[in-house]
């Protein structure tokens, strides 16, 4: 049974790329990233090419998921904090890309967000945003994120350090969600096709056994395709719900 | 796991950074713009056309309004032209209902008045007929000639004796 974890190994592309000493080369996780940029450019400029009044179906599509996002923002930012939804869109459609392009069965594909690298440098960029929003708009007050409304003064220090390192966990938990969520799912795909194939090869009675294990993989697949959505959203929406402590203060 | 072999680490943002980069600025911050500003054209179109329709229906209401209040008073002109011509009808037809009733009043008076002249002239007739017919009557059966006179005093006689 091949390694469940092989699907997650990074196997350069191509001649070596050295800068300053530093590996750069051009990778599986940097194609398939590539892939999903692409995907994303090409979803976006088809629908925004000829702008109609009355949209066909690329431009509907592309509207919807703008509204979709636009939305949400609004929905927990409130106006003000649409001036990012450009970001958030990015954010969103691109780990969705990456999580359902992972998806792709029989092409070697490659989910660069079950790599914790890729997931915690996109946490990164929430995490530098709020701080920025927070401090631009409120300057030092921006500290009074820490000391929620109507604490009693004597819990305040306690509740101050908590709520600071919950802040500070933010882009860890924001970037181990999604990288765990999708490996978690390409593992458990992966150990299930095992099955499949141990069970399909025992030679009494060949292929019989290794149906069960199909099925259920056929029903993991329609649930990983789920996660890989929810999970982009997951990833947007609390990318907003942070955003909203930056533009809002609570 | 692969994902922990942190040599994999800086490639991988680097070429995230790159990507996500371009993504960001050379795809999505130049498309997404657009699709807001179609959206917000659509609903700016779509409030102009229901704002035009809601004014359409207003005037399409004071319309039907000023033609109702038209029709109403038109309606109430007309009952009471009507209301006129009617009195003035039955004014009229009674005075001519009068006119020929004193007409036929006149007339059936004059007609009584003739056959009365009619009735007496006829009985004075009837008188001297019947005087003169007596008398040729008693000439012929008793051969004594008397005359219409000597008939009438017989019979004023006979009358008074009765």
């Amino acid at each position: 049974m091949a390694n469940p974890m092989q699907q997650f190994e990074i196997e350069r592309i191509g001649a070596p790329i050295i800068v300053a000493g530093q590996d750069l080369s051009f990778t599986n996780s940097a194609l398939w990233m590539l892939l999903a940029m692409l995907t994303v450019a090409a979803f976006l400029f088809i629908g925004t090419a000829r702008p109609q009044l009355v949209p066909g179906r690329a431009q509907a599509a592309v509207e919807y998921m703008y509204e979709f996002i636009t939305d949400m923002v609004r929905e927990n930012v409130g106006r003000e904090g649409l001036r990012y939804a450009p970001l958030i869109f990015a954010l969103f459609v691109f780990v969705l890309a990456c999580n359902l392009l992972g998806m792709v069965p029989f092409v070697h594909s490659f989910t660069p967000t079950s790599h914790i690298a890729v997931t915690l440098g996109l946490a990164t960029i929430v995490f530098v945003l709020v701080l920025v929003v927070g401090f631009a708009r409120h300057g030092l007050h921006f500290f009074s994120l820490f000391l929620p409304e109507g604490t009693p003064l004597f819990v305040l220090p306690l509740v101050a350090v908590i709520e600071f390192l919950s802040f500070l966990s933010r882009p860890f938990t924001l970037a181990i969600r999604l990288f765990a969520n999708m490996t978690a799912g390409h593992v458990l795909l992966k150990v299930v096709g095992g099955f499949v194939v141990t069970l399909g090869s025992i030679e009494a009675l060949p292929y019989v056994f290794g149906l069960v294990p199909l099925s259920v993989n056929v029903a993991l697949t329609a649930l990983e395709l789920l996660i890989a959505l929810v999970q982009a959203y997951v990833f947007a929406l609390l990318t907003s719900i942070y955003l909203n402590d930056a533009v809002n203060l609570h | 796991m692969p994902q922990f072999d942190t040599s994999t680490f800086i490639p991988q943002l680097f070429w995230l950074s790159l990507i996500f980069g371009v993504l960001y600025f050379l795809v999505v911050r130049p498309t997404l713009p657009k699709v807001g500003r179609v959206i917000d054209e659509r609903e700016t179109r779509v409030k102009g056309d229901l704002d035009a329709a809601e004014a359409a229906k207003g005037a399409a209401d004071a319309v039907r309004l000023a033609y109702d209040e038209g029709m109403a008073a038109a309606r109430k002109t007309a009952q009471a032209e009507v209301a006129t011509a009617r009195a003035a009808a039955a004014k009229a037809a009674e005075a001519r209902m009068a006119a020929l009733a004193a007409e036929l009043d006149g007339r059936t008076d004059a007609a009584m008045a003739t056959l009365a002249t009619a009735r007496a002239d006829a009985r004075a007739a009837l008188a001297a007929t019947a005087a003169d017919l007596t008398a040729d009557a008693v000439r012929r059966l008793a051969g004594i000639d008397v005359t219409a006179a000597d008939v009438d005093a017989a019979l004023a006689e006979g009358v008074r004796h009765g």
